[in-house]
């Protein structure tokens, strides 16, 4: 048969993430990382600050993970779209229950 | 044009029963679930027949209130996990979804084949309660805790077999959305889709996304139980509301699990048996969509006397008002497709007609749960069983059985007797409504669910309700009985498209197909899938 | 007709298909996040309820190793990214390497999770030893979901190892090479995953303070 036995499109260009580009989202997530130690740690006197600050930058490097070494920056934008709607669906499923007990 | 070894079907293809149980075509899984399931079907009407004969009279009938319990458990734990959650989808979505679309299988052929032995694996683990352990769990199906966490009955057992079979769920939806998003057949858009491809799409992200939240609250509750913490034992500390919100995080959303294929099934029976095309294409499609969004909002509607806050409770019964609007939407379609239609009454129509009528009163009926002030009243009484039987088994199972005879002799060649059938119909929709409707007025007079005795004045709807449960069991061996004695009439050669006027992909190869689906290039309708004003000429 | 002796259509599930497969993988990978999304929530509703038990507990934990774990699996993050651009360049050597990197990286993990574990389980704060029974409700519900969640998280460990010697493997065989790199993709994506989550148990577990 002369069918071409990959359904993928010959004219999807496959990006390559270079070595260095990988070694400086490392970097960043790295100093992320630093940033909420030092702040949980040196920063007692900020209690209720802190766990927002440190779900915030959680958030950033799960999205500088995602959007980088998960390749979502490079793939067909469906995938980040699906991506947001599970988080937006997930956020929903906590913040219901937290309106209920919030109320009680 | 075709050689022999093509026009071999998938029945004939291989014999013996390793090429069945091992086989990755979908449309042999597809018959695997067909068998497993109506297996399991028949044991569970067994167990709902047994239930209406204890309660024939007041008082204690058959066996003792913990029986009754385990048996109402049983009964629960199998049309729910083994019967109706896997049902269309996992039968005729698999036989048809890559038919309808054009395709020789689903994207994963062998993760199809592990889900349905991960289902097999589950339904053995749920029946072995029954003779291992301390006895079947007596919690109802669903394990509310801090019982289940005390109970001395085999619930560990039941609660892991729930979550294996929720692997399996997850699997099939998972292959759908692949396959549907990858496989169509060149020309074939999302929005030239059939629809009931499109309700198995809404469905199984329902089934990716919803599931894991159960498997990871039965886990818990397995743990609750072996190392005695206290996760949901409001006694050391834990939240049974909080179980209930995890429970029903998943269980709502695949109330939509069981109810969308039927949706679907039913959007293919009326354009083949109106001869003309759908009514509002697009409202049907995305209407599945907004039905499986919404539904994921709408868990509390199940709590509202547990204990929940005010404003949540309010929330909750506003976002139910609001799920109504889509299911609204698809049956007005629905009826606007028969309307000036050139109706042929077979067999399936009937059972499309049959389920317009009974979830109609069951989708009602859910909307005088949905508002607090009735809930209060109506909740845990035997209103909300009927409403959730006129919805489950009078929508869905009833769309099950029109898609078993819709199909049938695409699926095997052959040609049951249409007769019986209609006579078997009206049996199982008496049946049924003498079953189910008396139980709906028991719950408003306050008898309330789940007990084995009741109070005297209950007597009449009682006795009416088993009365039903035994016409019902007559409809259903009848019809059953029919479809077997199907395989043993004369071999008649069955057409294309048996009915005349279907349209699907399905109807344009041979029946029952060839092991990979066609033997010709299927042709699409040009405007869309329902496009009866150029519908391609099928020739044998 | 152009199909005389035998018909095959255009899109077949017996196909490779890279994209399907990728697809797959995501999807999977959803099922996973809303599994923990489920024990969040758990622990969201059980730390509102119990504010400073939940603080209380979190200081038995060691701040230091579980830093130490969060660079170990951000390090193999990298690696393993590293090692899908290799083999797409077609040096399959460097990307065998890179996995094996990866591999000794979450062995090290698990090391470290041995030896906070067994402190914990040293000191009685396991259910059914007498210190854990004895603790306040909020403080013990914070143990149990920190062996669960972490628990769960290493066997999820524990299986991205088990996937990572199989895409090993298969590259020395060359099945993996640089027109088929399918598997080495989705293992990263597998093992990204079990780094994101554990960016959130880090700071919820350890970090209260």
């Amino acid at each position: 048969m002369s069918h071409t036995k990959d359904n993928l499109p010959k004219e999807e260009q496959v990006h390559i993430t270079s070595y260095k580009d990988h070694f400086s989202t490392l970097i960043a997530l790295l100093l992320l990382t630093v940033i909420t130690v030092v702040i949980s740690v040196f920063g007692a006197n900020l209690r209720s600050l802190s766990v927002f600050t440190a779900l915030l930058i959680a958030t950033v490097k799960v999205i500088v993970v995602a959007y980088y070494f998960m390749h979502l920056k490079y793939d067909k934008k469906i995938y980040t779209w699906l991506v947001l709607i599970v988080a937006i669906l997930f956020v929903s499923f906590a913040v219901l229950t937290s309106i209920e007990y919030l109320n009680r | 044009m075709t050689s022999t070894a093509l026009n071999l079907n998938y029945l004939q293809a291989k014999k013996g029963i390793f090429s069945w149980i091992f086989s990755v075509d979908h449309k042999r899984i597809g018959l695997l679930y067909l068998y497993s399931l109506i297996t399991f079907f028949l044991v569970g009407a067994t167990l709902g027949v047994l239930m209406r004969l204890e309660l024939l009279n007041p008082g204690k009938d058959l066996f003792e209130a913990q029986t009754y319990n385990q048996i109402f458990t049983m009964h629960g734990v199998i049309m729910i996990f083994l019967f109706i959650i896997p049902s269309i989808p996992a039968v005729f979505g698999n036989f048809f979804l890559p038919i309808m679309l054009g395709t020789d299988d689903v994207s994963f052929p062998r993760l199809n084949l592990l889900s349905w032995w991960i289902y097999i694996i589950g339904a053995i683990m749920a029946l072995s309660t029954l003779l291992f352990g301390d006895g079947p769990a007596d919690t109802g199906w669903t394990f509310y805790a801090p019982y289940s966490v005390k109970t001395g009955t085999n619930v560990t057992m039941s609660v892991l077999a729930a979550f294996v079979l929720g692997f399996s769920s997850i699997l099939t939806g998972l292959n759908f959305i692949v396959t549907i998003h990858r496989l169509k057949t060149p020309g074939m858009t999302f929005l030239k889709m059939p629809l009931f491809a499109w309700a198995l799409y809404a469905t199984s992200w329902i089934q990716l996304l919803a599931t894991p939240i159960i498997g990871i609250t039965l886990l818990m509750i397995v743990a609750e139980r072996v190392f005695g913490v206290g996760l949901f034992d409001p006694s050391i500390g834990g939240d049974p509301i909080l179980y209930q919100h995890l429970f029903w995080i998943y269980s709502h959303p695949a109330v939509y699990i069981m109810a969308l294929p039927a949706f679907g099934i039913i959007s293919e029976l009326l354009p083949t048996f109106s001869n003309r095309t759908i009514f509002g294409y697009k409202a049907i499609a995305f209407s599945s969509l907004a039905i499986a969004f919404v539904g994921y909002f709408v868990w509390g509607h199940h709590m509202f006397t547990s204990g929940m806050s005010g404003p949540a409770r309010i929330i909750y019964s506003i976002m139910t008002f609001l799920v109504a609007i889509p299911t609204a939407i698809k049956v007005f379609n629905w009826v606007a497709t028969l309307y000036k239609g050139s109706i042929d009454v077979q067999p399936p129509l009937l059972y499309a007609l049959g389920f317009i009528f009974q979830f109609m009163i069951g989708g009602l009926s859910g909307l005088v749960l949905g508002a607090l002030a009735t809930d209060i009243h109506l909740h845990d009484t035997y209103f909300v069983v009927g409403h959730f039987h006129y919805v489950m088994f009078g929508g869905t199972g009833f769309a099950f059985f029109g898609a078993l005879h819709y199909w049938y002799p695409k699926i095997w060649g052959r040609m049951y007797n249409k007769l019986v059938a209609n006579i078997a119909f009206f049996i199982l929709f008496i049946g049924f409504n003498m079953l189910y409707f008396p139980m709906m007025i028991a719950g408003l007079m306050g008898m309330p669910r789940r007990y084995y005795d009741y109070l005297p004045e209950f007597h009449l709807p009682n006795m009416i309700s088993t009365f039903g449960s035994w016409v019902l069991a007559i409809g259903l061996l009848l019809m059953l009985g029919n479809l077997i004695a199907g395989f043993r009439r004369k071999r008649e050669k069955i057409a294309r498209n048996p009915w005349g006027t279907g349209i699907t992909l399905e109807w344009q190869t041979l029946s029952p197909p060839p092991v990979a689906n066609f033997d010709r290039m299927p042709v699409l309708p040009k405007d869309g899938p329902y496009d009866y004003d150029h519908k391609p000429e099928i020739k044998e | 007709m152009e199909h005389t002796s035998a018909f095959s259509l255009p899109n077949s599930g017996h196909n490779r298909d890279a994209e399907a497969s990728k697809m797959g993988m995501w999807l999977f990978l959803f099922t996973e996040l809303l599994l923990f999304g489920g024990l969040f929530i758990v622990y969201m509703v059980y730390r509102s309820l119990n504010p400073e038990s939940f603080l209380l507990a979190s200081f038995e934990l060691d701040v230091a190793m579980g830093t130490f774990n969060t660079v170990v699996l951000l390090v193999s993050s990298m690696t393993i990214a590293m090692s899908i651009t290799a083999i797409q360049t077609g040096n399959a050597k460097k990307s065998i390497f890179l996995l094996y990197t990866t591999l000794g990286l979450a062995i090290v993990f698990l090391i470290v999770k041995y030896f906070e574990w067994s402190a914990k389980i040293h000191h009685g704060l396991f259910p059914g030893f007498e210190v854990y029974d004895n603790l306040p409700p909020g403080e013990s519900l914070f143990f149990f979901l920190y062996f669960f969640m972490t628990g769960l998280h290493a066997l999820h460990i524990i299986i991205g190892g088990i996937i990572i010697s199989v895409v090993i493997y298969r590259t020395k065989k060359g099945l993996v090479n640089k027109e088929k790199y399918t598997l080495t993709e989705n293992a990263g994506l597998y093992w990204h995953l079990v780094d994101l989550i554990w960016i959130y148990l880090f700071p919820l577990f350890y970090l209260i303070h």
